[in-house]
């Protein structure tokens, strides 16, 4: 073991040796590696960081939750819109319907969305999405009371104009720091009391972020709007009880609506019943396709790069042919010499792939702000990194380092 | 001893497989399995490769690489539960292939 390392530790400094030698040969050589390592590691890092965002999108949709609305969530090219565009909104009736007749529904709650202006004295923030929503909305949603409280059921009844601001509205709304809570904010051109402050979410990828959102009760909206209007985006969302599955609370929901819809049996249901999960299996289908097709290109850059490795390697056995002889002759064994030049290979493939995640680690530092999302270089990605780097070495360096180890020393010596 | 031209064919079409296959190694698919398992399965394809420099250069530790490389692999597989009705095709070739080198065990060189 000892003379393992002492071996690594000989071939390191031959290596660095050689690199330092020819500076320009090692830096064009190498960079095939880099670029190779770099290739891939952005694509995985790249897909990893957006498979992260969105699955992180989807949670906050509610997991174990049903959205009842008029179109089906789906992928794929056989999409049967106009079919879907003559069915009717999800209705407040729907809700009601799901409320009093359910045995499987721990809670359910509509929501209707609209864009506005909300305004507080001089400060202003425009286009935010104010939502109105009904009591039980937060069971069904995953989001947390960063400050104040939500809705009670006297204020949902009563249509009390109370409001919850998202964390970008906040901070837009009162930049000086001040307590919103208390406060009186303007919207639809009427006062709003603000009872709660929605924690911070971040950017999400799927546009469904709280931040530039505003909460208010279902019955002080329908007031103002037509909560049916397809423009609005009406939707009932059902959380099912413990122990029991989507699919029974979708059989159950079936059956409930289509009652209160009077659909006549063998006729096709005039609603759709989406679940989070078929946004995870679509995503999980185009996140393959792209892992693919990175890895297809990444891998070919790899190859070249390889490719390189070995003619630096063949170039370094043809200049050290002398040495390795006159080691031969020393009592050198033909492992030695075998390792000796395998390492080098290893070692130079290894400064590769780190420069190509030197760089993807440095562009991670900046792409998160110019893209809006956070990107991670992980350490999975990282681990992968260097084992292709290990593996490339081992790979173009075995046949240069085997040819070195087969020479024979009297002739080795003589060239 | 002059390579016998079956031997040659093997080697030809096993770097030839190692070339396609080496991509494979970090494909998202073996990715999926675990942080180590691109590690793993990259040390067996590379054991397999140098398995076939050996069998070319007519060396014992060639063809034992070469057996021992595809038993790792098969455990690998049935490991991780990826063994599929295609991965047959591979067997029947590496059963071949050992079968092949054993005819020209005792004929090829012990050393390095």
């Amino acid at each position: 073991m000892h003379l393992f390392f002492q071996l690594v530790k000989e071939s390191v400094l031959f290596a660095s040796q050689s690199l330092l030698a020819n500076k320009l040969r090692t830096f064009l050589s190498l960079l095939g590696i880099t670029i190779g390592i770099f290739a891939i590691i952005t694509v995985f890092t790249v897909t990893d960081s957006l498979e992260n965002n969105i699955r992180g999108s989807i949670a906050s949709l509610g997991n174990n939750v049903v959205i009842v609305e008029k179109w089906p969530w789906a992928f794929g090219a056989d999409y049967p819109w106009w079919k879907y565009m003559l069915r009717p909104t999800a209705s407040v009736d729907d809700l009601e319907a799901i409320i009093l007749n359910s045995k499987t529904t721990e809670a359910a709650a509509f929501r209707v969305d609209t864009k506005k202006r909300v305004q507080y004295f001089s400060n202003m923030v425009e286009n935010v999405t104010i939502s109105g929503v009904s009591a039980d909305y937060n069971l069904v949603s995953n989001f947390e009371i960063e400050q104040g409280r939500y809705f009670t059921q006297l204020e949902s009844d009563n249509a009390k104009n109370a409001v919850i601001l998202g964390k970008t509205v906040q901070e837009g709304l009162f930049p000086s720091g001040e307590s919103p809570l208390g406060k009186d904010v303007k919207m639809f051109g009427r006062k709003f009391t603000v009872i709660g402050i929605v924690k911070k979410q971040g950017e999400s990828m799927l546009g469904n972020s709280m931040d530039n959102q505003v909460m208010i009760p279902l019955n002080f909206i329908r007031n103002i709007l037509d909560v049916r209007a397809e423009t609005n985006e009406p939707y009932i969302a059902v959380k099912a009880k413990a122990g029991v599955s989507n699919e029974q609370l979708k059989d159950e929901l079936t059956g409930i609506l289509r009652a209160e819809r009077r659909l006549q049996p063998g006729t096709e249901d005039s609603f759709a019943l989406n679940e989070t999960s078929v946004l995870s299996k679509g995503f999980d289908g185009l996140f393959d396709v792209v892992g693919t097709v990175g890895w297809i290109i990444g891998g070919f850059s790899i190859l070249v790069g390889g490719f390189g490795i070995a003619n630096i390697m063949f170039v370094s056995v043809k200049e050290r042919t002398n040495l390795i002889g006159i080691q031969k002759s020393l009592g050198a064994k033909n492992y030695f010499i075998l390792l000796q030049f395998l390492s080098e290979a290893i070692f130079l493939s290894l400064i590769g792939g780190l420069l190509g995640l030197l760089v993807i680690w440095v562009i991670t530092l900046f792409a998160g702000d110019a893209f809006g999302m956070e990107i991670t270089l992980t350490l999975s990605n990282v681990v992968l990194g260097l084992t292709i780097s290990f593996l490339i070495g081992i790979i173009s360096g075995f046949v240069p380092a085997y040819s070195a180890a087969q020479l024979d020393p009297v002739e080795a010596i003589r060239q | 001893m002059k390579r016998p031209l079956i031997l040659s064919i093997i080697c030809v079409i096993g770097f030839l497989w190692v070339v396609i296959t080496f991509p494979g190694v970090f494909s998202p698919s073996v990715k999926k399995l675990g942080v180590f398992m691109p590690a793993i399965y990259g040390l067996i394809v590379a054991a397999t490769f140098i398995s076939f420099i050996g069998v070319w250069h007519l060396k014992r530790w060639g063809m034992e690489l070469y057996a021992i490389s595809f038993f790792c692999k098969m455990l690998f597989f049935i490991l991780t539960k990826t063994f599929e009705i295609t991965s047959i095709a591979g067997v029947v070739f590496s059963v071949w292939f050992i079968i092949t080198y054993l005819f020209f065990y005792k004929k090829m060189d012990a050393n390095l």
